[in-house]
């Protein structure tokens, strides 16, 4: 029934429901010329409307565009919030909507090691290749995402821990069979999971009005340096009725940067100096505490 | 107050990392050894990788012995010439030893050869040491004299080809034995960022009867040169000295050091070695366990080398 609905709402653009509340870009322009045909009473609840409505649209963003990565980073916190254009809900406690918000990190070749027991040691002893897994991958979500939407859904929209798109290096998969293929990933989830890389956070969405949400995604010190997407779904019933991204970065600043570039664009030079600070520092520690203790 | 160490990847505490420096600079101090193998263990128990851990203690290693070998140099405890060969091998050895640290970690091995490389180095060393102390010690109880050196004694060292006269030590020997430690312990210094005074000492002594007063000086010295060219090398092959990890080590060291010096001339020497026998033996059952017992992660993950 509220896949009918939805369709309707989609159609709205040209059945031109009349809108109580003011239409933002395109749907506005397109709901326009119509809108003279049929005009309908300003103040009228819309979730009670049996007639087409206009579509709601989910737009969102970051508090922080840049997350600079100094010497005393440790971390850092994602605020990322949004709105509802043509929100339905009548409260921010209804539950009309469920929005799931995920922030996901650059994709990154990554190798699986499995230890395997020889002469009594536990060694490794089987890699498995990964062309692209996300260095950082959490969903945040109104409330669990399987209460609101199907595996299916989710899976092809990449929502949720079991839906992180990992793709194995071709040579690694032809190698292993499929269930050692699905070990390997949820090694990767469990071992991201536990390294704080990999997070759900089932009731981290919330509404704090009609059509105003936040999700507070916070990022461990371990996140790989690189860009940041900010994905943002909205549901309704069942069903995803829009999509929103945006990005952001997490970039190394002031002497780590330079540290980092330093260390693997002149790797040698980075050497002698690491060499001659430590003379430098053994000398001159060794000089000032003979000073004070003679 | 947490620092961000830009080669590791990782945050960490500035306070815990100092307190380890301190505590292996203390540990050095009171014994006269480097404390490299306490400092790689210890950084890889507390989760830096275990190539930056041997890369950025082999940068420590340089500033915790550069301020020794320069007292021992002023005391004419060093001897030069000695020395040299003693380096010309740790170069050699340093070279396989970074080479080979580089090998097995594109083979996905290094934690596992550098954990057993530990095991079987410090159960040695802890086994030998424990063993001769609780006999000086048990000795001195019971008013028996140790056993003092016979200095005239030939050994098969004295036969091998390419002599050379060693004045400072007053030694006139083949230059392959001291050129072959020499490269054992430039390996072991590349491969486990240690210093190898536990190997150079013992070996100069027993093998070469080099007198003991020049053997702490010289060992000094060529650990100083073979710790900065194992850091320049490892910085270069595969960037992993960690400046910032290496700088709050170095700090935490040299002042624990300084207590270790102190605390040790409290203590008698016999009691000092079955003091260190027993941290060396603990840190190595530390590492063997984690290689005997089942692991409760059999998997681990590996950034590939030049992925962004």
């Amino acid at each position: 029934m509220r896949r009918v609905i939805f369709l309707m709402v989609l159609g709205a653009g040209w059945l031109a429901a009349g809108p109580a509340v003011p239409v933002a870009g395109d749907c506005a322009a397109l709901a326009q010329p119509a809108s003279k045909v049929k005009r309908k009473p300003a103040a009228v609840r819309p979730a009670a409307q049996p007639s087409p409505l206009p579509p709601e649209r989910v737009e969102a963003d970051v508090s922080t565009r840049t997350i600079a990565i100094t010497s005393g980073y440790s971390g850092a916190e994602i605020l990322v919030f949004g709105t509802i254009e043509n929100s339905r809900q009548p409260s921010a406690e209804s539950g009309f909507y469920d929005v799931a918000v995920i922030v996901e990190g650059a994709p990154q070749q990554l190798m699986v090691r499995k230890k395997g027991r020889v002469g009594g040691l536990w060694v490794n002893t089987s890699t498995f290749n990964f062309n692209a897994v996300p260095s950082y991958y959490a969903v945040a979500s109104t409330r669990p995402l399987e209460e609101f939407a199907e595996t299916a859904l989710l899976d092809e929209n990449g929502i949720g821990l079991e839906a992180v798109r990992m793709a194995a290096a071709a040579d690694s998969a032809v190698r292993v069979s499929s269930e050692d293929l699905i070990a390997y990933k949820d090694a990767v989830r469990r071992i991201k999971r536990s390294a704080g890389l990999f997070k759900r956070d089932d009731y981290g969405v919330i509404f704090t009005g009609r059509s105003l949400f936040r999700a507070t995604i916070g990022l461990p010190a371990t996140v790989p340096v690189g860009p940041l997407t900010a994905r943002v779904y909205l549901f309704h019933d069942g069903n995803l009725l829009s999509r929103y991204q945006a990005r952001v970065v997490l970039e190394r600043e002031g002497i780590e940067r330079w540290l980092y570039a330093f260390a693997f664009e002149r790797p040698f030079l980075y050497g002698f100096v690491a060499v001659v600070l430590a003379l430098a520092t053994g000398l001159l520690a060794s000089a000032v505490l003979r000073r004070r203790a003679a | 107050m947490n620092v961000y160490l830009p080669i590791a990847e990782m945050s960490e505490s500035v306070f815990v990392l100092l307190g380890m420096g301190a505590a292996v600079g203390f540990i050095s101090g009171l014994f006269g050894v480097g404390g490299g193998f306490l400092i790689t263990p210890l950084l890889i128990f507390t989760g830096v990788p275990a190539p930056v851990a041997v890369g950025t203690s082999t940068a420590q290693l340089v500033a915790s012995s550069v301020s020794g070998a320069v007292a021992q140099y002023n005391r004419n405890n060093v001897d030069i010439k000695l020395g040299s060969v003693l380096l010309g091998g740790g170069f050699i050895g340093t070279l396989i030893g970074v080479e080979i640290v580089r090998i097995l970690r594109q083979a996905g091995q290094f934690d596992v050869f550098i954990s057993l490389c530990y095991v079987l180095f410090l159960g040695v060393i802890g086994t030998l040491m424990l063993i001769e102390s609780a006999q000086t010690v048990w000795q001195s109880k019971s008013g028996v004299s140790p056993s003092s050196r016979r200095p005239g004694e030939h050994s098969w060292v004295h036969g091998l080809p390419f002599k050379m006269r060693f004045n400072r030590s007053k030694l006139y020997i083949s230059a392959i034995p001291p050129f072959l430690i020499g490269a054992f312990v430039g390996f072991l210094a590349a491969i486990m960022g240690v210093g190898g005074g536990f190997v150079m000492v013992p070996a100069l002594i027993y093998l070469l009867r080099v007198p003991t007063n020049v053997v702490v000086g010289t060992s000094l010295f060529q650990t100083v040169f073979v710790a900065a060219a194992a850091t320049i090398l490892h910085a270069g092959t595969i960037s992993s000295v960690d400046l910032v990890l290496a700088f709050i080590l170095m700090i935490g060291g040299v002042v624990g050091a300084q207590f270790g010096a102190t605390a040790g001339s409290q203590l008698k020497g016999e009691q000092l070695r079955l003091l260190l026998a027993g941290i060396v033996l603990l840190v190595c059952l530390r590492l063997g366990w984690d290689l005997v017992v089942t692991p409760g992660e059999l998997y681990s993950l590996a950034p590939v080398a030049g992925s962004p």
